[in-house]
């Protein structure tokens, strides 16, 4: 399960490697101006916000799996 | 380890080989197929880069090709016999001398059809010297890299599949660098612009036999 | 000193971090021009700054056009604000078309400079090559306490610095950690070794990610592609594939000390040739990135001292927390796995 997953991955990340090159000249305005205002900031919020969602998806992901040693060890 | 045993092992290796010639006979279709789609797709190839670059990509493929079938052939008894023959280390070494021979070879037939289906004319200004010697570490390094990477995957009990996902990775630092020297061979610069590459090519190569004789008593035992 | 001491230090480097890294301002700059090309006839540009004090400062402007070591003073300007400038360009005729650059010069903000900032065509402006002389109190421009330098294209991007970078740095530490793990077990063979392993490449493989999307997200902003075919972003992404390619190999063998043992096998095989295409990668071709190639925007022996001050502190701090978070998931892989063991017996 967990190895077609991954195989899933890499082949996305495979297929999106060129795919991505067509990308940049499709950018929606709103994006470019969310992104550009105000000397770029906003970039910076994303950014920071990425990596604190990365972080906390991964608290969410070890939460679950101490709750399931937990319920293995009531057993 | 000694080189007795080396030669003996790589006579072994001859002999099994040839005693099932359609084996070889096999990737040689391989490679000459591979240019031939080419051939029918593109016809006649001026341009340098493409040039210089499908003729590393089909040599990769054929190199996957023929070097995950080296550690196939061995089913559990024979190669236990083997083992408590020999020592896995000249096992491992034997093995990637015997598929550098083999890829030496398969490169230089796979350049001539190459050159016989899609033309020479990207190499009009080329330093053929430098060119074939590049083409031969070409075939010693992916041998090199991959002959371990085969090894691992027959263990895993996972052909092809996984040998392909393993050893693109690997492979790339070594294809990339091929690439470049090849191109600078072929655009004609003179040897002191391309001696650096050469050597980088050596140096894997070194680094992955070194890292092969290290790890590969880890992989025979079970 | 308990022995929970560095978790503390980490989260004091990631909060001086935050706090350091998104309060410092930023040194004043430009960042457009508008209209970016100039043909026979127009004749006024607005020029846009950021942080700037055009209206504000005490000693009025000056406003120049360089290229190939001509300068050219521009004395009809106008402040409309803090931030915007107008210039009059006025029409005489005959330079070789091409990208100028723009300087904007005052006290408070020192000499400010627009690399290739607009095109001007033939028969465009007059270029009697006059500079304007510098401001005279130039040597002590705005003395806010500590700024962030404002590079084009950059701008306040440069912040990313602390939030993208280190990222890189954690996921190498953990391969470093899984690497010397993979040595261990091949000598013990004690699938203890093996599970710090291939969990340290897992949470590796987490910086990897973060790295690989808060660096797509930066490089949208500042390249202007999603994806660029650029050194650093062939090695990360080649990384990832080999360590993905480690998660592939350990799914497909049941047995835990064949697996073990194989997948020991690949990580220093896979470790040591990434260290060979990172060192061989950039020796091949430019990069956009700092310290490679031709990057005006932003090179090595720009990383002044105000961002060195942030930089090291918040790689610390991250790479601390790559530790921590390695810790953690491992202390529970241990549970499970003696809970795995109490259970067959």
């Amino acid at each position: 399960m967990r190895t077609k997953v991954t195989s899933l991955l890499i082949l996305v990340m495979l297929l999106a490697l060129p795919a991505s090159s067509f990308a940049q000249e499709a950018a929606p305005a709103w994006l470019e101006e969310t992104m550009f205002a105000s000397g770029k900031i906003n970039t910076v919020l994303i950014v920071v916000s990425v990596v604190l969602l990365g972080l906390g998806g991964w608290m969410f992901a070890m939460d679950m799996k101490l709750r399931n040693l937990e319920r293995r060890l009531k057993k | 380890m000694r080189p007795a045993e080396i030669s003996s092992l790589l006579a072994l290796e001859l002999r099994l080989d040839m005693r099932q010639r359609h084996a070889l006979g096999g990737l040689l279709l391989y490679v000459v197929s591979a240019v031939y789609v080419c051939y029918l797709a593109v016809q006649k190839l001026v341009d340098v880069p493409v040039w210089n670059a499908l003729f590393w990509i089909i040599l990769l493929f054929a190199a996957f090709n023929a070097l995950s079938r080296s550690f196939m052939r061995e089913d559990g008894g024979r190669q236990l016999y083997l083992y408590t023959l020999v020592d896995p280390r000249s096992v491992i070494l034997a093995r990637t001398l015997y598929n550098a021979l083999v890829m030496v070879v398969l490169s230089f037939l796979s350049l001539g059809f190459y050159i016989l289906f899609l033309g020479g004319d990207a190499l009009a200004k080329a330093e053929v010297g430098q060119f074939l010697l590049v083409t031969l570490l070409g075939g010693v390094g992916f041998a090199a890299v991959l002959t371990l990477i085969s090894a691992l995957a027959a263990r895993a009990g996972n052909g092809l599949g996984l040998m392909a996902i393993l050893g693109f990775p690997v492979v790339l630092p070594m294809l990339l660098t091929l690439m470049r020297a090849s191109r600078n061979a072929i655009d004609g610069l003179p040897w002191e612009m391309n001696d650096k590459y050469v050597l980088w090519l050596l140096a894997i190569d070194a680094l992955t036999v070194a890292l092969a004789w290290l790890l590969y008593p880890y992989l025979w035992r079970d | 000193m308990r022995h929970w001491w560095w978790k503390v230090l980490c989260v004091l480097l990631l909060v001086y971090t935050a706090v350091v890294g998104l309060q410092t301002p930023l040194g004043p700059g430009l960042v457009h021009v508008d209209p970016a090309r100039v043909d026979t006839g127009l004749v006024e540009i607005q020029l846009t700054g950021y942080a700037t004090h055009f209206a504000s400062c005490t000693s009025g402007n000056h406003v120049w056009f360089e290229k190939a070591g001509i300068a050219v003073c521009q004395p009809d300007i106008k402040a409309i604000s803090d931030n915007t400038i107008l210039v009059k360009v006025s029409p005489v005729h005959s330079t070789s078309p091409g990208m100028w650059s723009i300087v904007v010069d005052n006290a408070t903000d020192g000499p400010l400079r627009l690399a290739d900032a607009v095109y001007i065509n033939s028969d465009g402006i007059a270029m009697t090559a006059a500079p304007c002389g510098m401001m005279t109190d130039n040597s002590s421009p705005s003395s806010f306490g500590p700024q962030f330098p404002n590079r084009s294209i950059l701008n306040e991007t440069i912040r990313n610095l602390f939030f993208h970078v280190p990222m890189w740095f954690s996921m190498i530490v953990l391969m470093g950690i899984a690497f010397v793990y993979s040595i261990m077990h091949l000598r013990s063979g004690s699938l203890d070794h093996d599970l710090a392993a291939s969990i340290a490449v897992n949470v590796s493989l987490l910086f990897g990610a973060l790295g690989i999307i808060t660096g797509s997200i930066w490089a949208r902003a500042t390249w202007g592609g999603w994806w660029t075919s650029d050194t650093k972003l062939n090695g990360s992404a080649l990384t990832l594939l080999m360590y993905l390619a480690y998660v592939i190999l350990r799914g497909s063998v049941p047995d835990a000390h064949k697996r073990g043992r194989l997948a020991a096998v690949y990580n220093i095989f896979a470790f040591m040739l990434m260290l060979v295409f990172i060192m061989v990668l950039p020796r091949l071709t430019d990069s956009l990135h700092p310290g490679n190639g031709g990057n005006p925007a932003f090179s090595q022996y720009d990383l002044d001292d105000s961002l060195r001050a942030v930089f090291y502190p918040a790689c610390a701090g991250w790479i601390l927390l790559g530790i921590w978070a390695y810790n953690l998931r491992l202390r529970y892989g241990r549970l499970n796995a003696l809970l795995d063991e109490n259970e067959s017996h």
